[in-house]
């Protein structure tokens, strides 16, 4: 009865009410889009990061991240190889020679990665090979072949099949240097990636070094979250190196997964903050209108309590009514949305490219997000009801009932 | 035995600033059954009286015991609950939950007595008929008559099976046809049920069908007639 008498009480000023279901409807559509789109961006990236490159555990010599020198390679890779052959938790894995160097075209030079990797490991570890936009990947006829980013092609002003030099050290410190065909061109979601990054075969490199060695092995395991079990594994049973998984290798990585999850409840919370007010006002003209009929209910003997729930009761239906309204919406918006993705290069979405993300972007609500919701908005509900009840409380029935 | 006393009751409202005398020395008694009116010129303490009574203002002086209860003097949350269950209420306006029906309004006193279902609905259709509104269980108080409504209010105030009814001026807003009618209703519940009312009128027509005639004059009581 007392659901009953605060749902009709809502509707005595249809357009009232109707204005800040509205604001609420707007304003949760709004938040869960936000949140969703912001929650796609961060997936994608995830996704790129691990699927293309860096894959869900790593194996380096232990230096080899901070220094980076050619001679830290991997010892024993081969023992390391056929024990990663064995563990049936790991479903490819790819090594790769790393080498820091010098790109070289008749117009123009520039620093770069390079990075020998095992043509038909690496196509079935990792995606990268997804990311050719033009030419052939590495296994093509071509003598030592070169993938280059877009970027770093117009930069030297090359195109395929043009030739350019790479120069570096080798194992011994020699300054060496080969001459590579370019075989393709390549374009990931990172403007800065792709201008630092070349691709070779293994084999080519490391006959440039002087050794079949390896500075990096990638491998991608059943789920993610075994990453942790299998490094262990791996650092206990081989001396001199070290494995990680993707949380330890990539700090954006670890920055965007802690942050991501809790990212709803700061959107929603200013939107809320903002809808608070809106609530604040329409429960206290609600009030205000109703004072002798709040008094001759206290008269008759309807206690405080009652009246004070009554009144939150009101003001939580009346804003659950319009979150429902609010969420509902935005999970038809997402279901649209959800599969064609939202392209954000007319917004200026070709920029998020210089930070690694994509410009088309699917947005993602975890069902979390909408229990998140709708905790806040009872909450905020709550609370911006607590002064006009109490305000109906400190209502002095002899008063109110005297004409 | 008395069902209401008031003993020496005095109220005094802005005892520091301009004191206004609204009852002085008021000692009376109500037994069971009685038709009762309180009569007086505007501003003679009818209304603070019957508000004493009802245990919706406090006596500077004096008290009141209803049934032998002393209510002055009981905490807030306890008189609630005691006119819930011991006094029926009819305003001279607002009495009615304006988005309940007829029918929602006689029950909603009832749920809050935590009443069974089934009592509540025969109680409610019972009291409603009598009051001759039996057509009139689906209306909202807007779509009511002054009269219907007060009789509604009536309906209301007896569903709580309280010991009398206070009715302030439950005519004032009423034409002469309705209010005689409203009249009609309650003098047949007190005929019948034996249903205690004690109520505040100017009207010499409502006054004329009282059995005991309080008069008021300045905050005290200057007659007290039974017929
Ligand atoms: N809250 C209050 N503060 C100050 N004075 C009050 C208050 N309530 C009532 N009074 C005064 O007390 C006196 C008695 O008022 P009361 O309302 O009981 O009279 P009444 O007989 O019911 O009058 P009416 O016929 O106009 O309804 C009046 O002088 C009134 O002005
Ligand atoms: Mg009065």
């Amino acid at each position: 009865m007392l659901l009953s008498i605060s749902w009709r009480n809502i509707w005595r000023h249809p357009a009232r009410s109707g204005v800040l279901l509205m604001a609420i409807v707007a304003g949760l559509w709004a938040g869960i889009l936000v949140s969703a789109l912001t929650n796609g961006w961060i997936h994608q990236r995830f996704v790129n990061l691990i699927q293309e490159e860096i894959t869900h555990a790593q194996i380096h010599h232990p230096e080899f991240r901070t220094e980076g020198e050619p001679w830290m390679y991997i010892e024993n890779s081969d023992d390391i190889f056929s024990f990663l052959d064995r563990d049936e938790r790991i479903l490819s894995w790819s090594a790769r020679a790393l080498i820091g160097g010098m790109i070289q075209s008749p117009l123009t030079s520039s620093g770069v990665q390079i990075r020998g990797v095992q043509t038909d490991r690496e196509r079935a570890t990792t995606t990268f090979h997804e990311n050719l936009t033009e030419g052939d990947y590495l296994d093509s006829e071509l003598r030592n072949p070169v993938l280059l980013g877009e970027r770093l092609a117009n930069k030297l002003n090359v195109e395929v099949g043009n030739r350019i030099v790479l120069t570096f050290q080798d194992l011994d410190n020699e300054i060496t240097s080969g001459s590579f065909t370019i075989s393709g061109l390549f374009r990931t979601a990172s403007n800065p990636y792709d201008e630092r990054n070349v691709f070779v075969r293994d084999v080519d490199l490391q006959e440039l070094l002087g050794d079949a060695v390896f500075h990096e092995i990638a491998m991608m395991l059943q789920d993610e979250g075994l990453s942790e079990a299998v490094t262990s594994n791996i650092n206990n049973e081989f001396e001199n190196i070290v494995a990680e998984s993707w949380y330890e290798l990539s700090p954006e990585l670890r920055y965007i997964t802690d942050m991501g999850g809790g990212l709803i409840v700061y959107i929603m919370a200013v939107i809320l903050l903002a809808l608070a007010f809106g609530i604040l006002n329409t429960m206290l003209m609600a009030i205000f209108e109703r004072m002798r009929e709040l008094g001759m209910l206290l008269a008759i003997g309807m206690n405080k309590m009652r009246v004070f729930f009554m009144i939150m009761l009101e003001s939580v239906i009346l804003t659950l009514t319009g979150a429902a309204g609010g969420l509902l919406l935005a999970w038809l918006t997402l279901e649209y949305l959800g599969e064609k993705g939202i392209d954000m290069t007319s917004m200026g979405g070709d920029s998020m490219a210089e930070f690694g993300y994509d410009a088309v972007v699917y947005p993602i609500a975890y069902s979390n997000d909408y229990l998140t919701t709708i905790t806040l908005v009872v909450i905020t509900a709550l609370l911006a009801a607590i002064y006009p009840a109490f305000k109906a409380l400190s209502l002095n029935p002899r008063e109110v009932v005297r004409e | 035995m008395a069902i209401i006393t008031t003993h020496n009751l005095s109220k005094v409202y802005n005892p520091d600033t301009i004191p206004v005398h609204a009852l002085r020395d008021v000692s009376l008694e109500f037994e069971e059954g009685e038709f009762t009116t309180v009569r007086g010129p505007s501003g003679s303490g009818k209304t603070t009286l019957l508000n004493m009574i009802g245990g919706l203002d406090i006596p500077t002086e004096g008290f009141v015991e209803i049934d032998g209860t002393r209510i002055t003097g009981m905490k807030d949350r306890e008189l609630i609950n005691f006119r819930l269950n011991n006094i029926g209420f009819v305003f001279q306006a607002y009495n009615l939950i304006p988005v309940f029906t007829a029918y929602e309004n006689v029950s909603f006193i009832m749920l809050l007595q935590k009443r069974e279902k089934s009592e509540m609905k025969e109680r409610a259709e019972e009291l409603l008929t009598a009051m001759g509104l039996s057509k009139k269980f689906d209306s909202r108080p807007k779509q009511l008559s002054g009269g219907e409504q007060q009789r509604v209010a009536v309906a209301r105030a007896l569903a709580s099976r309280p010991k009398f009814i206070l009715a302030d001026e439950p005519t004032a807003n009423l034409d002469t046809d309705s209010a005689m009618n409203l009249l009609d209703m309650m003098e047949k519940m007190n005929k019948e049920e034996n249903v205690t009312f004690i109520f505040s009128t100017h009207d010499q027509r409502v006054i004329d069908r009282a059995r005991r005639v309080i008069t008021m004059v300045d905050g005290a009581i200057f007659k007290d007639e039974r017929k």
